[in-house]
C-alpha cells in the first residue's frame, strides 16, 4: 500500500512537471526572447568549399540593417526584436556540421537554423533536426531531396531552384540549340552532381545520346587533368561543368594547360558567378569562358543596369557600413544579402508570440517577392510544394565585361523528378 | 616485469579512466557529443600508435580503414537491419583484412616511401566507394538509422574504446610488442634475433586497420551519416598529429592526441578572438583559414614545448617529482 501510495506520488509529481514545462514551452519557443531571435547556421568558412564563406557575412551585413533601421512598425529588429546571427565553420565536413549544429541547438539555443550550406552536411542533420523539431530553413544547396522529402522531413526546407531542375533546363536549351554538337559533361561525383546529370539528360530527352562522356571528379580532388583530357579526346564541342566554385576554376584553367577549346560551356549556377569566372578568367583563356551559359534567379549586383536598383544600392551601402573589408563585387555575399531577405520575412510572420511552429507554417505560405531576385521571379511555397524560388533566367558570360548578362525571359524551372 | 615506469602507466590508465567515468556528470550533451567524437579518434590513433610509435611504419591510411569500417556499420544496419552494434566487430574485421593484406606491398617500402605508399589507401578506398553508388550510397553519402544523444554517444564509446585500450595494452605486453620495437629499432637485428619481418609487419598494418576499423564504424554511428570524402587524406593525417602530440609510443598519451584533434580546431576561432582583446590580432575569427592557422601554431607550439608529446611532458613532470626514480 505503501508502495502504491510512492508511486501515485510520483506521478503527480510528474504530471505536475510536464504540466508546468508544457506551459513554459507554450510561452516562449528556444531562441525567442521580448528582445531577441536567436538564429544560426553552418558554413564552409575554411576547406574545399570555403568559396562560399561570404554567404553568412552578406547575411550578417542584412540582419544588421535590420536591427539597426527603424521599421513600418517604428521599431528596430523584427518588431523590436534584434536578430543575433551565430554562424560555425564545418569546413564542409559531416563530422563538423553534426557537432556544429548540435552546439547551434543545445548551447546557443537557435530557433532555428537558417540558409547552413552544403549538401552532404546538412543531409547529415536532416535527422537530427526532425527528432529535435527545429527547423532548418532555407538551406544553401539546390539537392532536389530538400523538399521532395518535406512529409517525412518537414522541418527541413532548400530556398534556390533545385539541381535537377536547373539541369533540365541546361538540357532543352541544348537540345534546342545545338541539336547536333556532342557534350562532355565534368560533373562533381556526389548526390549534388549527379542531380544535375540526371536534369540534363532529362531536359535533352531524344537528344540523349548527344552525351558522349560523363567525367566525374572529387570535390576535395587535387587535380581534374583526367577528366578534362578524356573531355577533349572525345571531340565534344560542348563541355558541361557541373562543379563547386574550386574545381570549376581548376577545370577552367586545365583546359588551358591541355589547349581544349569547346566551343561552348555550360556552367551550374553555383559557380556562375563573377568572382569565380574572374578567377578562372586569371588562369585561363577569355574566349574559352566567353559565352558560357548558366543561369540565375537573382539579379547580378555587378551589372550597371542595376547600378540604380535600391535593393542593389541598400547592399552596397550596408556591405560598406558593416563589412568594410568585404569585397562586395564578390556576389556570394550578395547571395547572402538577398536570403537574408527572406529570413526577416518569415521571422515577421511568425507575429507577437513566435513559436517553431508558426515559423514552419509561415515557411509553407511564402508568397512575396524578393528585391533582390530577377524581376517577377516570385518566392512561393505550398502545404505541397516546399520549393520557394522556382524560376529562373538564362544568362551568359561576355569575357571581355567580365560579367554574366541576362538571356531571354523567365524560365519556370520547377521540373520535379 | 613490474617496472616504475609500468605502475606509472597503470596508475595514468586508472586516473583516466575515473575521469572518464565521472565525466558525464559535469557534461553538458553538446559536449558529451564531442566527447564520443574523441572516443572515435582515441580508438583509431590507438592503433596508428602500434603501427608507428611501436613497429615504426608511418602511415597515412588510417582514414582509409576507418572508411571500410564506417560502411560496413553502416550498410549492414541499414540495407540489411543488423543491430549497429552488432556490426562492430565486423567492422573491425573487415578492415583489419584489409589492413593486413595492404601489408604485404608494404613490406617493399620504409620511412618516407611507405608514408607515400599508405596516402594511396583513402584515395583507393575513396573513389571504390564513390563508384559502387548503388552499394554505398555514392558520393552523397548515406544516413544511419538513428540519431544518437550526446549521452547515448558517450556511454556507446567509451567502453568499447576502454576495451580497445586493454586489446592495444595486452597485445603489445608480450612478445609480439617486443617484436614490434625490435623492428622500429633495427630490421636487422630483429631478423638476426629470429623476428619474422613479413608476419610482424603485415601483422602491424592489419591490427593498426582492426582499430581503425571499430574507430570508423563508431565514428559513422555517432554523425548518423557517412560519405566517403569524410574520410580524407586530412582525417588520417589528424590522427597521425595526434599521435605525436600524444607522444610516439605511449597508449596513455593518445588520450591527449585525440582531445587535440577534437578541441583544438573547434576552439580555434574563440582562442582567435580571445587572443585578438589583449593583442589587437589583425586576423578575423571569423575569416576563412583563421581557425587553421591557430590550429597549425598550436600544434608548432606543443611540439616546441612537448617535443615527445604530452606523454613525454608527463613522463618529465613525473621524474621530476620522484627524483629518487634514478637511485633505484
Amino acid at each position: 500500500m505503501r508502495m502504491r501510495f510512492g508511486l501515485l506520488a510520483a506521478m503527480l509529481v510528474a504530471a505536475a512537471v510536464t504540466c508546468v514545462t508544457a506551459l513554459a514551452g507554450a510561452q516562449a519557443a528556444p531562441g525567442v526572447s521580448k528582445t531577441k531571435f536567436v538564429i544560426g547556421g553552418t558554413f564552409p568558412l575554411s576547406g574545399p568549399a570555403a568559396y562560399y564563406a561570404p554567404i553568412p557575412v552578406g547575411m550578417k551585413a542584412y540582419f544588421t540593417y535590420i536591427n539597426t533601421r527603424r521599421g513600418a512598425d517604428h521599431k528596430r529588429g523584427v518588431a523590436g526584436r534584434q536578430i543575433v546571427w551565430k554562424y560555425y565553420d564545418d569546413g564542409y565536413n559531416p563530422a563538423n556540421t553534426a557537432q556544429q549544429t548540435r552546439k547551434l541547438v543545445e548551447e546557443d539555443k537557435v530557433f532555428a537554423t537558417f540558409g547552413a550550406l552544403g549538401t552532404e552536411p546538412q543531409q547529415a542533420v536532416v535527422d537530427y533536426m526532425n527528432d529535435r523539431k527545429v527547423p532548418q530553413l532555407l538551406v544553401s544547396t539546390g539537392a532536389t531531396e530538400f523538399g521532395a522529402r518535406y512529409r517525412e522531413k518537414p522541418y527541413s526546407m532548400g530556398w534556390q531552384p533545385d539541381y535537377f531542375a536547373e539541369g533540365k533546363i541546361y538540357g532543352k536549351y541544348a537540345a534546342q540549340n545545338w541539336p547536333t554538337k556532342k557534350i562532355a559533361v565534368l560533373y562533381q561525383n556526389d548526390d549534388y552532381g549527379k542531380n544535375y546529370l540526371d536534369g540534363l539528360r532529362s531536359g535533352l530527352g531524344a537528344k540523349d545520346s548527344n552525351i558522349i562522356t560523363t567525367q566525374g571528379f572529387g570535390a576535395t580532388d587535387a587535380s581534374v587533368a583526367q577528366q578534362v583530357v578524356a573531355a577533349r579526346q572525345s571531340g565534344a564541342q560542348v563541355v558541361a561543368i557541373f562543379g563547386t566554385p574550386s574545381p570549376t576554376v581548376k577545370t577552367f584553367a586545365t583546359m588551358k594547360a591541355v589547349r581544349y577549346k569547346p566551343e561552348q560551356v555550360i556552367l551550374n549556377s553555383v559557380s556562375a558567378n563573377d568572382y569565380v569566372m574572374g578567377l578562372a578568367l586569371a588562369n585561363s583563356d577569355a574566349t574559352t569562358l566567353d559565352g558560357t551559359i548558366s543561369t540565375s534567379y537573382l539579379l547580378n549586383s555587378n551589372d550597371p543596369k542595376y547600378a540604380s536598383n535600391a535593393f542593389v544600392k541598400l547592399y552596397k551601402a550596408q556591405m560598406a557600413k558593416w563589412a568594410p573589408n568585404a569585397d562586395a563585387k564578390n556576389t556570394f555575399f550578395y547571395y547572402g544579402f538577398a536570403k537574408a531577405y527572406d529570413v526577416v520575412k518569415l521571422l515577421q510572420a511568425t507575429g507577437k508570440n513566435p513559436t517553431r511552429a508558426k515559423l514552419l507554417n509561415a515557411a509553407r505560405h511564402m508568397n512575396w517577392t524578393n528585391p533582390g531576385a530577377l524581376k517577377g521571379v516570385k518566392v512561393t511555397t505550398s502545404a505541397t510544394d516546399p520549393f520557394p524560388i522556382s524560376q529562373v533566367k538564362l544568362i551568359k558570360y561576355d569575357g571581355n565585361a567580365k560579367i554574366w548578362n541576362e538571356l531571354g525571359s523567365l524560365i519556370n524551372g520547377r521540373g520535379g523528378t | 616485469m613490474i617496472t616504475r615506469r609500468f605502475v606509472a602507466g597503470l596508475v595514468a590508465t586508472l586516473v583516466a579512466a575515473a575521469v572518464i567515468l565521472v565525466l558525464p556528470l559535469f557534461l553538458s550533451d553538446t559536449h558529451e557529443y564531442r566527447f564520443a567524437f574523441v572516443a572515435t579518434f582515441f580508438i583509431a590513433a590507438l592503433g596508428l600508435q602500434i603501427l608507428t610509435g611501436y613497429a615504426g611504419l608511418i602511415s597515412l591510411g588510417q582514414s582509409g580503414f576507418m572508411l571500410i569500417g564506417a560502411y560496413t556499420t553502416t550498410i549492414l544496419s541499414v540495407d540489411h537491419g543488423w543491430h549497429e552494434l552488432a556490426t562492430i566487430p565486423l567492422a573491425g574485421l573487415l578492415a583489419g583484412i584489409a589492413g593486413f593484406l595492404f601489408g604485404f606491398p608494404a613490406l617493399r617500402l620504409r620511412g618516407a616511401y611507405l608514408a607515400l605508399a599508405t596516402f594511396a589507401i583513402p584515395i583507393a578506398v575513396i573513389a571504390l566507394a564513390k563508384k559502387y553508388s548503388d552499394f554505398t550510397g555514392g558520393g552523397g553519402g548515406k544516413n544511419l538509422t538513428r540519431v544518437l544523444t550526446g549521452h547515448e554517444a558517450y556511454v556507446l564509446t567509451w567502453p568499447i574504446a576502454g576495451l580497445m585500450f586493454v586489446l592495444a595494452w595486452l597485445l603489445l605486453l608480450g612478445k609480439l610488442g617486443r617484436s614490434f620495437r625490435t623492428i622500429r629499432e633495427s630490421e636487422i637485428a630483429a631478423v638476426s634475433s629470429g623476428v619474422n619481418l613479413t608476419v610482424t609487419k603485415t601483422l602491424a598494418f592489419g591490427i593498426s586497420a582492426f582499430f581503425a576499423g571499430v574507430g570508423g564504424s563508431l565514428y559513422a554511428i555517432v554523425i548518423g551519416f557517412v560519405n566517403p570524402d569524410t574520410f580524407s587524406i586530412n582525417l588520417s593525417l589528424l590522427l597521425l598529429i595526434g599521435v605525436v602530440v600524444g607522444g610516439l609510443g605511449s597508449l596513455v598519451g593518445v588520450v591527449f592526441g585525440a582531445l587535440f584533434i577534437e578541441y583544438v580546431p573547434l576552439y580555434a576561432p574563440d582562442i582567435l578572438s580571445w587572443a585578438e582583446k589583449p593583442f589587437g590580432s589583425p586576423l578575423d575569427p571569423q575569416r576563412a583559414g583563421a581557425g587553421a592557422a591557430v590550429y597549425g601554431f598550436s600544434l608548432l607550439l606543443v611540439l616546441f614545448l612537448a617535443p615527445y608529446g604530452v606523454a613525454g611532458l608527463l613522463r618529465r613532470a613525473y621524474k621530476s617529482l620522484a627524483p629518487s626514480s634514478y637511485t633505484h
